[in-house]
């Protein structure tokens, strides 16, 4: 019951009956995708998935604490370089990409904890944040981009250079190799958790603590909260989460460039948090799903004006909406008949 | 009656740039007093409160609470041992709801808060009309709410002193009478609180003993009476327009 | 003649690392000192100034004039920005910098599409000095002058001019310079196309010294931030002096004996242990330190 009012809490979007009516929907209806869907689409839709959790972290972290991160690229791209390395030379073991999956979560999580460390303990301004996470995510292309030659090589594994990363092995648990709709099912059941459990921290009492170190940092200190540290396990949880993502990229594609952590790529998360409405989780995992969904459309269609149109549309929801798309609408839907969808039960 | 001091301060001293602020203030409230704090503007009352709680470092000079040394400790560290401020402009967290206001307080990991500071907290919540399951946002509250709102806010954490930077700044005169009731009551309970204040019925109202801040440095100390019969605090409060 | 050859040649690298890192930052410093928003199509705005050099040498006009025209060009896309955009993001420092952001895309792709993926490259003007075993590159000891005139010449506006004046004024409290009478609107978006103006300046004058491309301001961006980030908001041009200066120091040797990419890292490590140690920055720890200087005396 307790852990039930976490996930019905305040505060997301949608606590009534309907609302988690038309959730269970949903979540049925991508269960049940392959029915209906091919093998190749049910990959299309696991990659407009597969960003979720780290459009989710960075929700937590900007919309939730009020610390905003333009380079959780870094971490997509430490899990996914980091997988590729592990699994890459476990080949043939049946174990080595859940490995590669725990090391690259770790690696995730350390290094966020380090860099987060030497900016919150330095209780450094607000701008500081993004744009130090962004020279990481640049550095990190950098040093990617300069590993072509044939000695850049982690045992058998080839760095690549701008070429990228090639041939990643599948994600396996023993013998059971997760592609095609199996894949499908993985993405689908690592978002949903993901989700939920971004939902159960926020409407947690740590979860009232970020929104309040998000209004006002020093009173919530003087609330007697050791807000460097509470700011950096957010910091942690949502490189973790954008580790995630990496390594659902990495296993869905089987190849990962450094662009994946270039200036484009790092822009990419902070508009789907943008767009939605950064203030509400589910907003967010709204957005970042259909501008997933329109982007791959746009540029499989070879339409050069995909980024020009996502760049356009970031200023023009900055300028217009700056609660975001989905979180305006919610609020509007809640004064008019539809209220009852997402209204308090 | 207890006499043991629980906040006390030894030469403290702050300067911004070429200002002082505060210059060889030796503070020393004795554990369950209700102690004012006046003094001009400008005389570095809210500096004092900001060294006490530790959102500025002092140049030199030491703060104790309860005999143990806290001039380099943390803020949180200072409000988990049990100091409690309100601002000078009210930091209630005016974009979230009042719920969200009363619920982000810092509650000690075993089991919340002790019995007794339930108790003030409560009547605090019940004297103030302040609803703990309320979806208002802060920021439209009357003005008088919002100042109680954060003193509950403060309360919420349970401290044993609590430091209000003229928390009755804006109010009307019955809203300061009210306020004036409940830290009354809250003091006979046993709560240390030191109140910077500018409104001298307010200071009559509850004051026991009074310290007069000028240009940094502590220029008298007192009963209300001693004070408000003193020719050179006269001065300087006439002194400045 | 070996041991002077050796300390020209150090003293050289030194001042080309921190006059490209002063050339980078100048920009984006003087915004951020002013209102507090980092300006994330600074990398664009540098791109511009070298596409109007680009351009306008191609038309024949001599090098030094194609910088200036840089700097108007881009001053004036600056106070454009300003009115239409920026201006309403003001005490919004993050929306701010995502919706900078937001107009550096824009630029780097509408460049892309408007003028393909690059531009005919300006030829490096002047030739090489030979000290000892070591060759030194006139062009950039020109840059390392520039850049100490640029600072003596916005040291000479926040300090000599009512503009200046009223700057730092608003700096300090935007209200009160309002109610004496400061068009605090006009100074910020003033403040804003000097910025970008610079930003396109730096972006002609490092032109020639790299390929002319749409997402050529990317190089840039990261030594700027870092940049701004050690320097700090208190003081914009010792800031951008004591900041370029400190880092020069730790990417010289660096990037001597490790490589160009080694010195880069070794950059953002400085920066992280520096804001710990100063967490808002080498101006206001120079501040401070000039404070105390004032009390002892
Ligand atoms: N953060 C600060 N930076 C610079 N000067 C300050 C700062 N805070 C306070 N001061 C100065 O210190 C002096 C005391 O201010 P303050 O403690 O706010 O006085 P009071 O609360 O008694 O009115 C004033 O001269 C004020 O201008
Ligand atoms: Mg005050």
């Amino acid at each position: 019951m307790k852990y039930l009012a976490l996930l019905t809490g305040p505060e997301d979007i949608g606590q009534s009956r309907l609302f988690w009516a038309v959730f269970v929907l949903l979540v049925v209806n991508f269960l049940a995708g392959p029915l209906w869907m091919s093998e190749f689409e049910a990959s299309n839709v696991s990659y407009y998935l597969l960003n979720l959790p780290m459009a989710l972290g960075l929700c937590l972290l900007w919309g939730y604490c009020g610390v905003l991160s333009f380079g959780q690229v870094a971490y997509f791209g430490i899990a996914g370089y980091l997988y590729g390395i592990i699994a890459g030379n476990m080949r043939g073991d049946p174990w080595g990409p859940l490995l590669g999956e725990v090391g690259g979560l770790a690696a995730c999580a350390v290094v966020s904890a380090i860099f987060g460390y030497f900016m919150f303990y330095a209780r450094v301004q607000r701008w500081i944040v993004p744009i130090l996470t962004l020279v990481l995510a640049l550095l990190l292309e950098t040093f990617l981009g300069q590993t072509a030659g044939y000695q850049w090589r982690v045992g058998s594994v080839q760095l690549g250079g701008y070429n990228g990363m090639t041939g990643i092995p599948w994600f396996q648990l023993g013998d059971l190799t997760f592609f095609g709709y199996s894949f499908y099912y993985y993405v689908v059941l690592v978002v949903l958790v993901s989700y939920l459990g971004c939902r159960a921290l926020v409407n947690s009492h740590h979860g009232k603590v970020m929104l309040a170190m998000r209004e006002d940092p020093l009173r919530t200190e003087l609330l007697g909260y050791d807000i460097r540290a509470r700011q950096l396990a957010v910091f942690v949880i949502a490189g973790v989460l954008a580790g995630l993502s990496g390594l659902l990229y990495v296993q869905w594609g089987n190849y990962i460039t450094p662009s994946q952590l270039g200036l484009v790529q790092a822009a990419l998360p902070v508009i789907w948090v943008a767009v939605g409405g950064r203030s509400k989780l589910l907003a967010v995992a709204i957005s970042a799903y259909a501008l997933n969904w329109i982007t791959y459309s746009l540029s499989s269609a070879g339409n050069q004006y995909a980024l020009v149109i996502i760049g356009g549309l970031l200023v023009a929801v900055m300028l217009f909406f700056p609660d975001g798309i989905v979180v305006t609408l919610a609020r509007n839907m809640n004064r008019q008949a539809l209220a009852r969808l997402f209204r308090r039960g | 009656m207890t006499t043991h001091s629980i906040v006390r301060t030894s030469a403290l001293e702050k300067r911004f740039g070429g200002i002082v602020a505060t210059q060889d203030v030796d503070l020393d409230i004795p554990e369950g007093e209700l102690r004012c704090i006046i003094g001009p503007n400008g005389a570095g009352k809210s500096t004092l409160f900001a060294l006490l709680c530790g959102i500025h470092a002092p140049d030199s000079g030491n703060i104790f609470l309860k005999d143990r040394d806290i001039t380099a400790l943390p803020s949180f560290r200072r409000v988990r041992l049990g100091l409690g401020l309100t601002f000078q402009t009210n930091r209630a967290f005016h974009e979230l709801t009042v719920r969200q206001n009363l619920e982000a307080p810092f509650r000690l990991p075993q089991g919340g808060r002790s019995s007794t500071s339930e108790k003030r907290y409560q009547y605090a919540l019940s004297t103030f009309g302040l609803d703990m399951t309320s979806d208002v946002p802060a920021r439209e509250l009357p003005h008088h709410r919002l100042q109680w709102l954060e003193i509950a806010m403060v309360l919420a954490g349970g401290p044993d002193v609590l430091l209000l930077d003229e928390p009755t700044a804006g109010l009307s005169p019955e809203e300061t009478l009210q306020t004036a009731r409940v830290l009354r009551h809250l003091n006979d309970d046993g709560l240390t609180i030191i109140v910077v204040e500018h409104d001298i019925a307010f200071v009559r109202e509850v004051a026991e003993r009074v310290t007069v801040l000028h240009q940094g440095a502590i220029f008298a100390e007192g009963t209300v009476a001693d004070i408000t019969a003193h020719d050179d605090v006269r001065r300087i409060y006439l002194g400045q327009a | 003649m070996e041991e002077f050859s050796l300390v020209i040649s150090v003293a050289y690298q030194f001042g080309t690392n921190a006059a490209f890192l002063l050339l980078c930052a100048l920009g984006l410093i003087v915004i951020l000192g002013m209102m507090n928003i980092i300006n994330l199509a600074h990398g664009e705005l540098m791109m511009m100034g070298a596409y109007t050099a680009s351009l306008s040498y191609q038309a024949g006009l001599p090098f030094p004039l194609c910088v200036a025209v840089s700097f108007l060009v881009v001053g004036f896309v600056g106070a454009v920005f300003e009115r239409l955009v920026v201006r309403r993001f003001y005490g919004r420092e993050l929306s701010a910098l995502v919706v900078t952001w937001g107009i550096s895309l824009l630029l780097s792709q509408g460049t892309l599409m408007v003028f393909g993926p690059f531009l005919p490259s300006i030829p490096i003007p002047g030739g090489s000095l030979d000290v000892g075993a070591y060759s030194l590159s006139v062009y950039w000891l020109i840059l390392i002058a520039v850049s100490i005139a640029v600072v003596v010449a916005l040291a000479w506006l926040y300090n000599r001019t009512t503009f200046g004046l009223h700057a730092r004024a608003t700096m300090q409290d935007a209200a009160m310079a309002r109610a004496l009478g400061v068009n605090t609107g006009r100074i910020y978006m003033l403040t804003f196309s000097l910025g970008a103006g610079l930003a396109g300046f730096s972006g002609a004058l490092l032109a020639p010294t790299a390929s002319i491309m749409p997402f050529m301001g990317q190089q840039f961006v990261a030594p700027a931030f870092i940049t701004v980030v050690v320097g700090g908001a208190a003081n914009v041009i010792a800031g951008a002096v004591g900041s370029s200066v400190l880092l020069s120091l730790v990417r010289t040797p660096v990037g001597f004996y490790l490589g160009a990419f080694l010195g880069l890292v070794a950059l953002l490590l400085a920066a992280l242990i520096i804001i710990r140690l100063m967490p808002n920055g080498v101006s206001a720890a120079l501040q401070r330190w000039s404070d105390r200087r004032a009390q002892s005396h």
